[in-house]
């Protein structure tokens, strides 16, 4: 565990981490929150220090009223101005004369103020999802007494994730270490005035001012603050440059953090780094719901939300009995990564299962090829062609490149071939085949039965399910029907068991299944 | 050039306990490459820092910073120069780095850096 300092900034102790030993000094400004222990149990984050502290000293620290520095009362938190004081004294306290400063997000106005102010400190300025005018570039006042609202009643619960990455809102990992780090990072009063002190954030008056070199660094979907914020610092910071990258995701240790520091570390070094991520030979699956948008429409937010829960469980737990390298959940899809491609399609098999007992159907596809692999990410052009033989598979079908096939002899696993796709940058297009698990009393091809159907249910069974399906809970169905909940509660046990389907929410899936047919 | 002394351990010495990164830059030969191996830079992946340009920039750096440097245990031997370098922040983090140099026509070449730090 990296040693954290205090700096004394006025009368208050500023929290401080000094990480590597690089050449040039590089000062982190953090956004809304922070907390420098917390930070590094994210594998995204201690993978961007890592990278980030292979060429400099990084500095980071917790802002005032923030994670491990002194709290200030929440009703009268010092504005932007006092803060970069912090910054200033943190830099003092660790004997850094002159650094680069990296802001994220609202770090950035308070980066711009200190350059402009301190330019003999500042060798250099990298704002990452930045802005110069809170209410034009990221909420307007009915967004903002939305978001207020969101913090008041969920704070330290996760609420505020989906302003910041809603790609990870349903990730297993993510979103419950979101919600300590807002608890550990913030109390709720001290949250609510810090936004309510982001939202007054303009330092357009600033920008003419900043006469240091200036890297500008953009996702270009990002979810919380639009690219027109870094455009518009563009158009006034004289020299700066902008990258706008691909990505979704707010926090800047999310997502492609690799890409971030290739960028930082160029603009600042003067070389691009040799690709650090390493390339392995990986057997790849893609696990996609299929017909995940109309099945999230009939079921309502609430029941898909569960459903797709109990489903990424199931699939994680097979996969990493299986022997997942790897595991990502996207919304909608698995992407995991295997030693051996014989692996990555039994994994297949057994999540078609997992899935079939949450009334869920899946398209898988299997490849093998070179990633990249870094931290807990997995790029590279296999992964985009697994994903592709994925989008060919039909409902419950798992289809794999022939070279699964080839490198799967001994394992047991049949496969029947399926045609070919195209890949862009290969001489001849890539064989598909179909995976059929062996069976001995059984048809080499698996049964395509008519799998349960309404008819075994009674009419007032189908009744009481199509209520499950609109997301009613026993009393509300028994109140509508008029009758005991205990009835309710027989009813839907007897609908569970003629289906052979292990939860509400399934039966609700399996109800909107039904319907579309 | 802004060279006026010899490179030797004395001006290496007095240059970097006196955060002169002018001076050390000058002791460099164009084509020179510093090559640091620590913590985060390990062995079968080196940081190297190539040419005098960017020789120069690195020592900048590091003597932008307010911190202390003491040389000792320097040793010449031939064209080949060693020494070792303890460094303190004023929070109390200290750095040691220990350095070999090969000269050429009395400018360094080639040095290779290692180097361990309090974190």
């Amino acid at each position: 565990m990296l040693e954290t300092r205090y700096a004394r900034s006025g009368n208050l102790h500023i929290a401080y981490q000094v990480v590597g030993q690089g050449a040039l000094d590089l000062v982190l400004v953090p956004g809304f929150i922070s907390n420098l222990e917390l930070n590094w149990e994210d594998p995204g984050y201690s993978r961007l220090l890592k990278r980030l502290s292979a060429f400099s000293r990084v500095i980071q620290f917790d802002k005032r009223g923030t994670g491990l520095s002194d709290p200030v009362d929440a009703a009268a938190l010092p504005d932007i101005e006092a803060r970069m004081d912090d910054v200033r004294a943190v830099m003092d306290a660790a004997g850094s004369g002159r650094a680069a400063i990296l802001g994220v997000s609202e770090g950035v106005p308070m980066a711009i103020l200190f350059a402009a102010a301190c330019p003999e400190r500042t060798r250099a300025l990298i704002l990452y999802g930045g802005y110069a005018h809170f209410k034009s570039s990221v909420m307007d006042e009915t967004a903002l007494e939305q978001f207020m609202g969101v913090l008041d009643a969920g704070w330290g619960s996760g609420a505020t994730l989906k302003s910041f990455a809603p790609r990870l809102v349903n990730d297993k990992r993510f979103a419950p270490w979101w919600a300590r780090f807002e608890r550990l990072s913030a109390s709720p009063a001290a949250a609510i005035s810090l936004a309510r002190m982001n939202a007054a954030i303009d330092v357009r008056g600033a920008l003419p001012a900043v006469n240091v070199p200036t890297l500008l660094i953009h996702r270009c979907n990002d979810a919380h603050v639009s690219p027109d914020g870094s455009r518009y610092l563009k158009a006034r910071i004289a020299g700066a440059r902008l990258v706008e990258i691909p990505g979704s995701d707010h926090p800047v240790w999310t997502g492609d953090v690799d890409r971030i520091a290739d960028e930082v570390e160029e603009f600042l070094t003067g070389a691009r780094p040799v690709t650090e991520a390493d390339r392995v030979l990986a057997a790849l699956l893609v696990a996609r719901i299929d017909g995940a948008e109309r099945l999230a429409s009939r079921l309502g937010d609430r029941a898909w939300s569960k459903c797709t829960e109990d489903f990424q469980a199931a699939a994680f737990t097979a996969a990493e009995r299986l022997g997942a390298r790897c595991l990502r959940w996207d919304g909608d899809r698995l992407v995991a990564r295997f030693d051996g491609p014989a692996r990555a399609a039994r994994t297949a098999l057994a999540l078609r299962d997992a899935g079939a007992a949450l009334g869920l159907a899946l398209a898988q596809g299997v490849h093998v090829g070179e990633i990249e692999i870094g931290g807990e990410t997995m790029t590279g052009l296999a992964v985009q062609v697994t994903e592709r033989i994925a989008g060919l598979a039909g409902s419950g079908e798992i289809m794999a490149s022939s070279l699964v096939g080839e490198l799967s002899a001994g394992s047991g696993l049949h496969f029947a071939a399926r045609g070919v796709m195209e890949v862009e940058g290969r001489s001849h297009p890539l064989e598909i085949v179909l995976v059929v698990a062996e069976q001995h009393l059984e048809p080499a091809v698996p049964k395509k039965g008519p799998g349960p159907s309404l008819a075994v249910l009674t009419a007032r069974e189908r009744e009481i399910l199509a209520r499950v399906a609109d997301g009613m809970s026993n009393p509300a169905i028994a109140a509508m029907l008029a009758l005991s909940e205990h009835t309710v509660k027989r009813h839907v046990a007897n609908i569970l068991t003629k289906l052979d389907l292990g939860s509400r929410a399934a039966a609700a899936a399996f109800s909107a299944g039904q319907k579309d047919r | 050039m802004l060279r006026t002394k010899a490179v030797d351990g004395a001006a290496i010495k007095q240059a970097i306990e006196g955060r002169d990164g002018k001076m050390l830059a000058s002791f460099y030969a164009d084509d020179a490459v510093v090559r640091v191996i620590d913590r985060n830079n390990p062995p079968s992946k080196p940081r190297d820092v190539r040419g005098r340009q960017a020789i120069a920039t690195f020592w900048d750096d590091i003597c932008s910073r307010a911190m202390t440097h003491q040389v000792d245990t320097t040793i010449a031997e031939g064209s080949r120069l060693a020494f070792t370098q303890a460094c303190a922040y004023p929070d109390g983090t200290r750095v040691f780095c220990a350095a070999i140099l090969e000269l050429s026509d009395g400018l360094i070449v080639r040095q290779t850096v290692v180097q361990a730090w309090d974190e």
